[in-house]
């Protein structure tokens, strides 16, 4: 039995997941900690794109980038909840309204 | 005909998109990231179907093992009525729909002009993956050779994050009384303890 | 839906079978190990302390994890008022689950694997990791301060010593060259592990005390202070699987830790009298030891006070585990392994 399903699949499913975490950085833009974990949902939808394309072409770039992608988008996380924490620390919120005081 | 491995690829992209909009819709964050964690794990299903064993594992690694981590952290230890931010969420819906819809019929047409289909890109090749050499190998053999660098520079990246993360909430308590470990290893004898003649009766 | 029926055919069906039987084989005796694994905890702690341990139910108390199952069954299941039901009816599974499924890697003897991957180290690194889950959602879920933080202190424990755990394990991936766990049981035909990466063996043994939650680790039980810490909350069957998935984690890094350090399957010395004795014995004898271990430790060390934890894992662990990968990269490089 030969497998159905190719490369078109798995970009639908990415394309799929990319436009759900747009959405839900609008539905959810009080909330930093939810934007930033949209965020990682469309970062791992374009790893979906990239582990694809690098397994139907044969080419190892593709997941090299992957890995690259992985390491920012845990540096990424890392500082973003920091300032999360340092943010509801001084002002005791964490809405995305709230961000408007400087050298707070 | 549809083959075993089709069947588990529809069982994994069904449960990654399903969590996904969990993720967005859901009203308690701690369920959000709960999803978010099964959304990871389904993606590394995927990857494990494509046969990027090493990226499918090191997502399961990193992702599940350490950001997921994090995030429950931060909503568990900030006292925050999430409530109140999940406010406004139908009056944002609509918005928010245009441009997903708008997104989406983008990557549709994007898709159906052919600009990714096999023969315009197969000539674009990078790297190619040697036959008959396991995932793994074949990803180290071409990472630290010809992507030395970028991957000393994400290194430095994250280093940068850490320390970064760090100053960021690192803040020293008063009043915290603090153990030294190498002052009590190097006490002796003569500095803790003294023996005093006492005469009977007279106390010291 | 037809192509879904035509799915269904006899070889698919013969190979689903055989797989499941396999996942019996090792999963059933597994959890029989676990439960006599609490009565040899009681039995061996008893010695220890000069007492005899349990000896009431049947012949040397041999029936005792049995009645204890049989109490915990018929007990009722209390979920508190103000819980997440949901996920504090999961929690317990996400406990158990993890210390199931990494044993789907672990090489019993030559080619008694369930599943030979390439990756099996990194495999049993992305399982052990998913542990914290169960360990938060009980604490989150429970709704109440003291499953809370014991399950913050668990997550803030277990995170950190997995970077030892995982520095450790990779000083023996370079060591051995390979991520496949039957690979490096072969590599260590000659010596075992243990002997040349010694001070490794030490810093995984400690960390594995607290990964699993283990005496002198056992903070986010510490029933002195936090009743018993995240599963405070929980009765039943839901908390025997609890205790379950905590002792089945103990036997599955006794396992990984007789797979990585002590030549797995492999007999001590390679001659006569030892290679009579099947490999799979061995294994279980390894496993066996690495437990008395635990007991051992639990019965001998008074508990550590959380800062203390935390500065052994991140200011003592880390740099050394650091440094001893670099000596191992170097000597393999002197030595023309690399």
């Amino acid at each position: 039995m030969l497998s159905t399903v190719g490369l078109t699949h798995y970009l639908v499913v990415a394309a799929v997941l990319f436009t759900l975490g747009v959405l839900g950085i609008f539905i959810n833009r009080k909330n930093i900690i939810l934007v930033l974990m949209c965020i990682e949902m469309m970062l791992l939808a374009v790893n979906i794109n990239m582990v694809s394309f690098s397994a139907f072409l044969h080419d190892l770039a593709g997941q090299v980038f992957t890995f690259f992608i992985l390491t920012v988008a845990a540096a990424e996380v890392a500082i973003g909840l920091a300032i999360v924490t340092v943010f509801f620390r001084n002002r005791g919120s964490i809405e995305v309204d709230d961000t408007n005081m400087m050298k707070g | 005909m549809l083959a075993f491995a089709d069947l588990v690829f529809y069982m994994f992209a069904a449960m990654l998109l399903g969590s996904a909009m969990g993720v967005i819709f859901a009203k308690n964050p701690m369920h959000c990231v709960l999803l978010l964690i099964l959304t990871f794990f389904n993606a590394a299903g995927l990857f494990i179907l494509l046969g990027a064993e090493f990226i499918g594992l090191l997502l399961v690694m990193v992702y599940v093992g350490a950001i997921a981590v994090m995030f429950l952290f931060v909503l568990m230890t900030i006292d925050i009525d999430f409530a109140v931010l999940k406010e406004g969420f139908a009056s944002y819906l609509p918005s928010g729909l245009i441009v997903g819809a708008v997104l989406m019929a983008e990557l549709v047409i994007a898709g159906q002009a052919g600009l990714f289909s096999g023969a315009r890109i197969s000539t674009l090749t990078a790297m190619p993956a040697p036959d008959g050499v396991e995932n793994i190998r074949a990803l180290g053999q071409v990472l630290f050779t010809h992507y030395l660098f970028p991957f000393q520079v994400a290194a430095l990246i994250l280093l940068v994050a850490m320390i970064g993360a760090i100053v960021l909430t690192h803040r020293r308590r008063e009043g915290v009384r603090r153990q030294n470990v190498m002052a009590q290893i190097a006490r002796t004898r003569e500095d803790s303890l003294s023996i005093v003649k006492v005469k009977p009766g007279q106390g010291i | 839906m037809e192509a879904l029926f035509a799915l269904v055919t006899a070889e698919n069906a013969l190979l689903i079978a055989k797989n499941l039987a396999l996942i019996l084989c090792i999963t059933l005796p597994l959890l029989g190990a676990v439960a006599y694994l609490t009565l040899a905890e009681r039995k061996v702690i008893g010695w220890m302390q000069l007492r005899v341990g349990p000896n009431r139910v049947g012949p040397y108390g041999l029936l005792q994890p049995i009645a204890d199952a049989v109490k915990l069954i018929f007990k009722e299941t209390i979920i508190p008022a103000d819980a997440s039901k949901v996920v504090f009816m999961i929690a317990p599974a996400m406990v158990m689950v993890p210390a199931l499924i990494a044993w789907a890697v672990i090489p019993f003897g030559e080619g008694m694997v369930l599943a030979d991957i390439n990756l099996g180290v990194l495999y049993l690194l992305a399982t052990s990791s998913l542990g914290v889950y169960g360990v938060l959602m009980s604490g989150w879920a429970s709704n109440s301060k003291y499953p809370f933080l014991g399950a913050v202190r668990s997550a803030a424990q277990m995170v950190s010593y997995e970077v030892s755990m995982g520095l450790t394990l990779l000083s023996i991936i370079l060591m051995s060259g390979s991520m496949n766990l039957s690979d490096i049981v072969m590599a260590q035909k000659g010596m075992w592990y243990m002997i040349p990466a010694f001070p490794m063996f030490v810093v995984f043994i400690i960390s594995i005390l607290a990964e699993t939650n283990r005496a002198p680790f056992d903070l986010p039980e510490g029933e002195a202070e936090l009743v018993a810490g995240f599963h405070a909350e929980y009765g039943s069957m839901p908390f025997a699987l609890f205790f379950l998935g905590e002792y089945a984690n103990m036997i599955l890094m006794s396992a990984m830790t007789a797979v990585l350090f002590m030549g797995g399957w492999l007999p001590p010395v390679d001659m006569a009298p030892f290679t009579w004795v099947p490999g799979i014995v061995w294994f279980a004898a390894k496993i066996a030891f690495v437990l008395f271990i635990f007991l051992w430790v639990r019965a001998t060390l008074p508990r550590y006070r959380y800062d203390q934890l935390m500065r052994l894992g991140w200011k003592v662990f880390l740099p050394f585990t650091l440094i001893w990968l670099v000596l191992t990269a170097s000597a393999m490089h002197l030595l023309g392994k690399v």
